[in-house]
């Protein structure tokens, strides 16, 4: 059995559509993960609205999803009112809270459908919104393992890993990486130096066979955005060959960068894995890519 | 202020629609080869569905051994092209980027094996 991940809104912050993003794409977070048909996905950004469409057109009779947050800025719940399963009575979604009787992210999806923000609140959803929870930063779906690791971010942010049998992948997005290194000043002088990871980072995405990684800016825009809540390419890329990741794929694009300057930057994050002597494979995540785990 | 005379008027004249300019109709996407047996060599995408591989089974036949028999197939819908590997031996790379399917977007590279295709979303 395989896993499929495929990019349904890879950019950050805010949708970008128009012709100098169309290869990347303007959506923004969310990935979906399938893992022998069970449903995951990674975020409620306008990418959603996207994987409803194409859900619908796959004859199921049901849809049952299990449904993650990164946080709950706008650019990953937004796409949450528009995703139409949720409308249909015979779909389940669990939302998956970091802890029991933590209500953080169902609270939100609630309060963004408020009429002062949406025409249809959250009760009038036909479909079934069920709880889940992590327990010790842990959960179980079928065969497939979850775990959570707190990230830096403002508002708070969470990492996720899934294992089924011996594939694993990371999605790690919105996280200040470079607030936590342990080099942290010496890596803003020298952009060439090797940053260091806080070893529960580092192993929280060990051996990971896909990394999804906030990498939002470049050494040079970064010295401008410093607590911001996002991570430069290159803390991404050193990271990754530290903790002997296979496939890194950059995501949360900057909505000021277009397809071109994602090129250049994925160009130098290839450049910056093979001085490091690694073979890691870096691309860029770009919308309705399918990727399969084999 | 100045008074123009009838015949000065611009008239806006509608344009009757049997008289108004067809729209041009759009050349089919082309997969142009760049790379192995056969190159170069354009394929315009006339049907909704193809199938590349060096099989006789395949639309797109490419005479290479490091091809699949049925390796891709390429689907248009709703004015996309979309790639899907058929559990090739060798793969699908996009762009570099080993990729299961993807919407193929103007100027992609699509790599089968060692044959390698341009992709022009509005033909050649």
């Amino acid at each position: 059995m395989s896993l499929f991940v495929r990019f349904w809104g890879t950019r950050g912050s805010i949708p970008t559509p128009g012709s100098k993003t169309r290869r990347y794409g303007g959506n923004t977070s969310c990935v979906e993960v399938n893992a022998g048909g069970q449903l995951f996905i990674l975020d409620a950004g306008t990418g959603l609205r996207e994987l409803g469409h194409d859900l619908l057109t796959r004859n199921l009779d049901t849809v049952e999803a299990h449904l993650f947050f990164s946080h709950t800025h706008w650019d990953h719940i937004q796409g949450f009112p528009f995703f139409i399963p949720a409308y249909r009575p015979t779909t389940q979604i669990h939302v998956y809270e970091i802890a029991r009787h933590d209500e953080r992210f169902t609270r939100l999806l609630l309060g963004q459908m408020r009429s002062e923000y949406f025409p249809v609140s959250f009760s009038d959803l036909g479909g079934h919104i069920l709880p889940g929870y992590f327990e010790n930063d842990c959960a179980k779906v079928d065969g497939v393992v979850l775990r959570c690791l707190e990230q830096t971010h403002p508002g708070r942010s969470f990492a996720y890993r899934l294992e089924q049998d011996t594939r694993s992948i990371v999605y790690a997005t919105d996280s200040e990486l470079d607030l936590m290194l342990e080099n942290k000043e010496q890596t803003l002088k020298d952009f060439d130096v090797l940053r260091v990871s806080p070893r529960a980072i580092t192993d929280f995405v060990r051996d990971a066979d896909l990394l999804i990684a906030d990498a939002q800016y470049t050494d040079v825009e970064y010295a401008k955005k410093i607590g911001w809540g996002h991570s430069r390419v290159s803390t991404v890329v050193d990271l990754a060959v530290r903790a002997n990741v296979k496939r890194l794929a950059l995501f949360h694009h900057d909505p000021l960068h277009s397809d071109d300057q994602i090129d250049s930057i994925v160009d130098a994050a290839r450049q910056r894995a093979a001085l490091r002597g690694s073979n890691l494979d870096v691309f860029a995540a770009r919308e309705d890519l399918v990727l399969k785990i084999p | 202020m100045a008074r123009f005379a009838a015949d000065e008027r611009t008239v806006v004249a509608e344009s009757p629609t049997s008289q108004r300019t067809p729209r041009p109709r759009r050349r089919p996407p082309t997969l142009e080869q760049i790379r192995g047996p056969g190159s170069p060599h354009a394929y315009h995408l006339f049907l909704p569905e193809v199938v590349v591989g060096r099989g006789v089974q395949s639309q797109i036949i490419v005479d290479c051994p490091s091809l699949s028999r049925s390796h891709v197939r390429i689907v248009q819908h709703d004015g996309e092209v979309r790639f899907l590997d058929l559990d090739s031996a060798n793969g699908v790379f996009l762009n570099g980027v080993r990729a299961h399917a993807a919407v193929l977007r103007d100027t992609d590279l699509l790599e089968l094996g060692s044959c390698a295709f341009v992709f022009h979303e509005r033909g050649l």
